[in-house]
């Protein structure tokens, strides 16, 4: 009786032995799209998701077989992602992710993802990623905070130099203290007058006092710093406080096409926004991105499909530049790649994995002169500003 | 002392099979010890809500503190395994003591609005002193360190395998030291207590004094699942200590079962893996759990692990009244 336990114990770790050997065989190139698909950003994380897809269905073969395309939930929460990240690298052997919408899921991922040298690409907004804490591995696609205020604030001041008086609404957490820092940089060389600023928490939905606070300080500008559902809300009490007609507001880290529709044409008119991507840029890349995202999903693409679209597609290329899956030579192919994204001309900085590109000073158009029921916004102006190499805190690459 | 209240036997056992069993039926082994790790939390929820009949809020705050003390002292001061669960499980008591000795004071809607406002507080000042915590970013870069004993090296806790056998022989301690307290006259006094505090008082127990040793338990054991969190994510994220954290722990330990410690486990396995599946299925997931939580309510007072009680129990009364009839007949 134990013999024969013995042996069919052995017949069935043998046969699970091969079928795990079958599985190791499948060179396929995978990629682990990070996504928020449930939970409190579900609604970002379809977008995303519908980016990567898209780019992976495009490619052709790489590396002379189809690539797949596989989704890790976050659940909207940091723990759950990395845990199943961590699941990915051990059991599948996960070499290349992308997305991560949330900070600390990317500052937290990109760290797992260095330790077992694979690549992660991800939008996510905190400076972090590209500064103390860098890595070989981690790569980040969206402006940081510098460029987001240089490309709107100095824009915005130079078309209206007699507004000399700004207010500003700030998240007390790393991002929007970032934010505030290179505002109150860009204040005291344009010579701007900061006659105030409101501190509000991450949970803070209610923004009436802040902007009570604000107009008593009679502005010329309202610089709302939050962003997401905060920034909708400040914007929204704002213009119902007929702060419009008093000065102009500014929200300088907007979300992109999915605010303006949350939003919609009669709360964004005459107000500007910040932007990583805008559908009406016209590259090459954007314009065929937005005709096949028509054709494939019939809608217009907003700033987290076209985001995970382009760090999908990039972190793709750069396998086939590399000509293996090995991770470090993906790494060093993408490392000062200059390649048409759908901002134009992007390059990968190698100091520190930041994408070069450009950011928008969007204005929001009247509904009557709207040319579509997405043309929300005109472009004012777009640009690239980045923090000189010299004085990166990145040391970690 | 029979099977149903042996310390080594019973429910022990069969947690003992499901510990053992739990890496080879589930997908993942890093799944099963997320899921170990909040049977602890769920099961020190349990302490106070299934055997003292309080309700806390407050369960987040002690994981929360559990994961940041053992990552601070770890990353700062290069303390090793033993020490820094050792810190957390100081950290989760004397938390556990501040909160509870404020909170008891109150019954009722009284006593759950305090730990809600203990837990936004203790959130909050998370969030605020993000030089230590990392704030929103969460605290990174947290180590794994190895399992010292004497000097000598008995695992390095690198691999997910050996760091599930050391979750799991934590857990099987704590269930164990659990079912201690719970069989002992300190655990009946805490169900007197819960049954009818006026009466316990009455009797001579100073209740408050019961009702805040078992805070301070059940803290010590949140925040040593709270430290193992950490350990395992390499990573103590902001929501370890917030509301959402608490309210997990408590549908954990309602949907296993109160006044079960295997429902703990039962509970915290079904959360876990509700998750996971149900999340890739449909984005709305939570709404299942919403519906899970009302069933069990509503169809389930004993939890999960009471709706197996009872199904075994009809079982074996089925089949009892099933052979006295053939003996009748036979007769």
């Amino acid at each position: 009786m134990t013999n024969k336990y013995i042996k069919c114990t052995a017949l069935a770790i043998s046969v699970a032995s091969l079928s795990g050997a079958t599985l190791a065989q499948d060179d396929a190139v995978t990629i682990y799209g990070v996504k928020s698909m449930s939970g409190a950003f579900a609604s970002y994380g379809k977008y995303a998701d519908m980016g990567s897809k898209l780019a992976v269905d495009q490619y052709g073969e790489l590396l002379g077989e189809k690539p797949n395309y596989k989704v890790i939930d976050t659940e909207g929460n940091a723990g759950k992602a990395l845990r199943k990240v961590q699941e990915a690298i051990s059991q599948k052997d996960a070499k290349f992710f992308d997305g991560g919408t949330l900070s600390s899921t990317s500052l937290a991922i990109g760290k797992e993802v260095n330790k077992s040298g694979g690549v992660f690409i991800t939008p996510a907004g905190a400076d972090e990623l590209t500064g103390v804490d860098c890595n070989a591995s981690t790569f980040r696609w969206s402006v940081p905070t510098y460029g987001a205020i240089r490309e709107t604030v100095i824009p915005l001041f130079k078309e209206h130099p007699e507004k000399k008086r700004w207010y500003t609404i700030t998240p007390q957490y790393v991002f929007g203290e970032a934010l505030l820092s290179n505002a109150e940089t860009v204040f005291e060389e344009l010579g701007i007058e900061h006659v105030g600023n409101s501190y509000h928490s991450l949970q803070e939905q209610e923004f009436s006092g802040y902007l009570t606070n604000a107009m008593a300080s009679q502005p010329d500008v309202l610089l709302i710093l939050n962003f997401g559902a905060q920034s909708s809300n400040t914007l929204r009490q704002a213009i119902n406080f007929g702060l419009k007609n008093q000065m102009t507001i500014l929200v300088t880290w907007s979300s992109g096409l999915e605010q303006f529709q949350e939003l919609s044409a009669s709360v964004t008119e005459d107000v500007y926004f910040g932007a990583q991507y805008w559908h009406t840029v016209d590259t090459p890349l954007n314009n065929q991105l937005v005709k096949d995202v028509k054709d494939v999903y019939g809608i217009t693409p907003n700033y987290p499909l076209a985001a995970d679209y382009i760090s999908t597609k990039i972190l793709l290329d750069a396998i086939a530049q590399a000509g293996t899956t090995d991770p470090t030579a993906v790494a060093n192919a993408l490392e000062g790649k200059s390649y048409e994204g759908p901002t134009g001309t992007e390059t990968v900085r190698a100091a520190d994995h930041q994408v070069l590109k450009n950011y928008y000073l969007l204005k929001g158009k009247a509904a009557s002169k709207m040319n579509d029921s997405d043309d929300y916004a005109d472009i004012v102006s777009y640009g690239k500003s980045f923090p000189d190499e010299s004085s990166l805190e990145c040391s970690g690459i | 002392m029979n099977s149903k209240t042996s310390i080594f036997r019973g429910i022990t056992l069969i947690a003992l099979v499901l510990i053992v069993l739990m890496p080879f039926i589930l997908p993942s082994v890093t799944l099963a010890t997320e899921i170990l790790i909040f049977a602890l939390a769920a099961l020190a929820c349990n302490l106070l809500l299934g055997y003292t009949g309080l309700l806390s809020f407050g369960q987040g705050i002690f994981f929360g503190g559990g994961a940041y003390s053992a990552s601070l002292v770890m990353i700062h001061f290069n303390f090793g395994l033993i020490s820094a669960l050792l810190i957390s499980i100081l950290v989760g008591a004397a938390l556990a003591f501040i909160v509870g000795s404020l909170s008891i004071r109150r019954t009722g809607i009284y006593f759950v609005m305090l730990t809600l406002a203990f837990t936004q507080m203790a959130y909050f000042l998370a969030y605020t002193f993000s030089d230590w915590t990392g704030g929103d970013n969460g605290l990174l870069d947290v180590p794994r360190p190895a399992l010292n004993i004497l000097g000598i090296t008995v695992s390095d806790l690198k691999s997910s395998e050996s760091f599930y056998a050391f979750v799991a022989i934590v857990f099987f301690v704590v269930f164990v030291f659990a079912r201690r307290v719970i069989h002992s006259p300190f655990g009946t006094t805490l169900v007197a207590i819960r049954e009818n505090e006026n009466r316990s008082s009455a009797v001579g127990f100073s209740t408050n004094h019961f009702k805040l040793v078992a805070f301070v338990i059940s803290g010590s054991i949140t925040g040593l699942a709270g430290a193992l969190y950490a350990m395992l994510l390499n990573f103590a994220p902001l929501s370890n200590i917030d509301l959402v954290m608490s309210e997990n722990i408590l549908i954990m330990t309602i949907i296993g079962g109160t006044s079960s410690l295997l429902g703990s486990l039962l509970g915290a396995g079904a959360i876990v893996l509700l998750g996971d599946v149900l999340s890739s299925i449909w984005p709305r997931w939570m709404m299942i759990l919403g519906v899970a939580l009302i069933a069990v309510v509503l169809f389930l007072p004993g939890g999960l692990w009471g709706g197996v009680t009872s199904l075994f129990n009809k079982l074996i009364s089925n089949k009892k009244n099933k052979e006295e009839s053939s003996t009748e007949v036979s007769k």
